[in-house]
């Protein structure tokens, strides 16, 4: 399978003392699953950021969907990242004023196309149809995690970024959430998720543990694919 | 889905909205109340200063010739002269401001004896247009041009009626000191006889006071009846001693439109008012500075409302303000939610601002003026577009602020 993410050696620098991510250099596939693991400022979503286009490595190349993305405008990453990117965000991140339905809606329209249709469908898809009148604050955090989930599946992404999707959630709405990202990963959808939780990471088809914004493991169907340093391996099991 | 996510959102920071709607409406009641009263002041400024009289003096033209020994002066003698009637109508004719000349009133002056009470007493006699139609000048539409003192001297008290027109050979208005020396009372005929003072013979003619005059001023000592009948006493048909003109001088040279008379009749000299025309230009100039500063600082508060409550809201919407972008809102977009919402606040508070100042115009023009301002259409286009702007230009530091939002940053999960 061709690679639908490559970094070369990215590095991201905040300022002076802060590194997120250090020479970092890997790829992943279409259609894969990949989960992100690591402690606290390992950067974990520093990664997701640079890969969803919503942020910009110091230095390194990486081209996501076979486009060099970095050096692009502002105004070419917004697009590229609307037709690409689908984003899942542990906060849910609805617009509070509007209701399920209209939140899906929007991302169309930011895409350029609204096709209530379309939007409705996505919703019923992940078991939102009897709510699409609802505003967000009349819908329980898996509801409202699911109709995240459909706005980013609305404009067709190629790839899906979930930053912590069950983090927030009570475990019967983790579990729901859960099996709609199975699903979904089914069909075929190249899924990149950030998790501190080691039975949610082991539902994907690769795990890699980040230790001070470098890969302490790689691990591919369960077995150890890592190629890192000692002492950041040992650091990580720590 | 633009207007569905605009109206949802504002609808949901209703108290929000209104506060920047009452801001921007502050602003836009002074600019409008200001505006309404200075585009009405010049009708109404020019009406008030035309009912203090003609601001343009004609006379005939005279060379003055001084009297007197090789290094004493006894003064100086002019010989009579006239303007004739026939040329009035150039007057109005004249070759640029015409249009700004409202009306004209001749006068003829003569020293005449009034019969009352069995005793004669001097007065001063003058013959004048009432309400006169100018044969020669036609209206815009082809209806007849009236003038005289009528329509040039609105601040005339008459008590009683004016003399009607140019064939009332008999009616007469009396100045009300002149009524009082003479017992002369509304109604009443009276005889006058006037002597040249050449020939010394005597002409005589029975008037009726048809209205008594009070103006404050040397008409309350003078007796009015119409040119022709002064003419008719004194012999001196087609004459004229001095010409008042009413030209509307709200900032226009009267100088020139005098120039402009003197070009047109050669033999007259005309002469402005100079004193009245100072005094409407530096009056209108002070109550323009007034307001413009006034507005100034009026539209500088609206500015600073209207400001600080869309940085509020920028700050308090960051989130999904990122969150948008996040999912693919260009800048233009975002800018596009906050600049419709401020011309909206604009519009409204602006046709808010635009009545409440139609009021507050009213109250200026009847404690300032005494009179109604009137509505002034383009008020309320220039009244929606200040406030527009200045909802609009009190947002660009706030939408420049959303426009920097980064999404990595306000998204990142807590």
């Amino acid at each position: 399978m061709a690679p639908i993410i490559e970094l070369m050696d990215v590095t991201k620098q905040y300022d002076a003392a802060t590194r997120a991510l250090d020479g970092l250099s890997l790829s992943m596939e279409e259609g894969e699953w990949t989960s992100i693991m690591g402690p606290s400022g390992s950067g974990k979503t520093t990664l997701l950021n640079i890969i969803g286009c919503l942020d910009s490595p110091t230095s390194g190349n990486v081209r996501v969907a076979g486009t060099e993305v970095t050096g692009l405008s502002q105004k070419r990453l917004t697009l590229f990242r609307c037709q690409n990117v689908g984003l899942i965000f542990q906060q849910y991140h609805l617009i509070p004023y509007l209701t399920a339905l209209e939140n899906v809606l929007v991302a169309q329209y930011f895409n350029g196309a609204v096709d209530e249709s379309d939007a409705r469908m996505v919703l019923e898809d992940v078991g939102m149809g009897r709510r699409l009148d609802h505003l967000p604050a009349h819908l329980s955090g898996g509801e409202q995690q699911r109709v995240c989930i459909a706005r980013a599946l609305v404009n067709a992404p190629r790839l899906l970024l979930a930053d912590e999707p069950t983090g927030n959630l009570d475990s019967g709405n983790g579990a729901k959430v859960l099996e709609l990202m199975k699903r979904l990963h089914k069909e075929g959808h190249t899924m990149v998720m950030v998790t501190h939780s080691p039975d949610v990471a082991a539902l994907g088809d690769r795990i890699i543990r980040l230790v001070d914004g470098r890969v302490a493991s790689d691990d591919r169907n369960g077995e150890s694919r890592s190629k890192v340093v000692g002492d950041i391996a040992m650091e990580a099991e720590a | 889905m633009f207007w569905r996510v605009l109206g949802k959102s504002i609808a949901r920071r209703k108290s929000r909205v209104a506060l920047a709607i009452v801001a921007v409406l502050m602003g836009a009641s002074v600019s409008s109340a200001l505006l309404t009263t200075s585009f009405s002041m010049n009708e109404k400024l020019s009406a008030q200063f035309r009912n203090f009289g003609a601001n343009i003096i004609v006379q005939p033209r005279s060379d003055t010739i001084e009297v007197g020994l090789p290094g004493i002066s006894f003064g100086s003698v002019t010989e009579q002269r006239y303007i004739n009637e026939s040329d009035l109508w150039k007057i109005k004719r004249i070759q640029n401001w015409s249009a700004n000349v409202l009306g004209f009133a001749p006068f003829l002056y003569e020293v005449v004896d009034v019969n009352a009470g069995g005793q004669p007493r001097q007065v001063v006699l003058a013959g004048t247009y009432f309400e006169h139609v100018e044969p020669k000048i036609t209206g815009n539409d082809g209806s007849d041009w009236y003038t005289g003192i009528r329509n040039i001297a609105t601040y005339w008290d008459v008590r009683g009626s004016w003399v009607a027109n140019d064939s009332d050979g008999r009616g007469s208005m009396v100045g009300i000191t002149a009524a009082e020396r003479l017992g002369l009372s509304l109604g009443e005929t009276y005889e006058v006889n006037y002597a040249d003072p050449f020939t010394l013979n005597v002409t005589q003619k029975e008037l009726v006071v048809a209205g008594i005059v009070s103006t404050g001023g040397p008409e309350d000592s003078q007796i009015f009846v119409n040119l022709g009948v002064a003419q008719e006493l004194s012999s001196r048909p087609g004459k004229v001693h001095v010409v008042q003109v009413s030209a509307l001088c709200f900032n226009c040279p009267a100088e020139k439109i005098g120039r402009e008379i003197e070009y047109s009749i050669p033999s007259v000299q005309a002469k402005s008012v100079r004193q009245l025309v100072n005094a409407e230009s530096d009056i209108m100039m002070r109550l323009e500075s007034m307001m413009g500063l006034v507005t100034a600082v009026a539209l500088g508060a609206s500015t600073l409302g209207v400001m600080t409550t869309m940085t509020t809201t920028v700050v308090e919407r960051r989130k999904e303000i990122g969150l948008m972008k996040a999912i693919g809102a260009r800048g233009r977009e975002i800018a596009s939610l906050f600049l419709v919402e401020a011309a909206l606040i604009g519009l409204a508070g602006g046709l808010a601002g635009y009545l409440a100042g139609y009021v507050l115009a009213q109250y200026i023009g009847q404690t300032v003026f005494g009179s109604a301002v009137t509505v002034v259409p383009v008020v309320i286009p220039l009244t929606l577009g200040i406030s527009m702007a200045v909802a609009a230009g009190a947002s660009s530091v706030p939408i420049k602020r959303a426009l920097g939002i980064e999404p990595a940053v306000v998204l990142r999960g807590d």
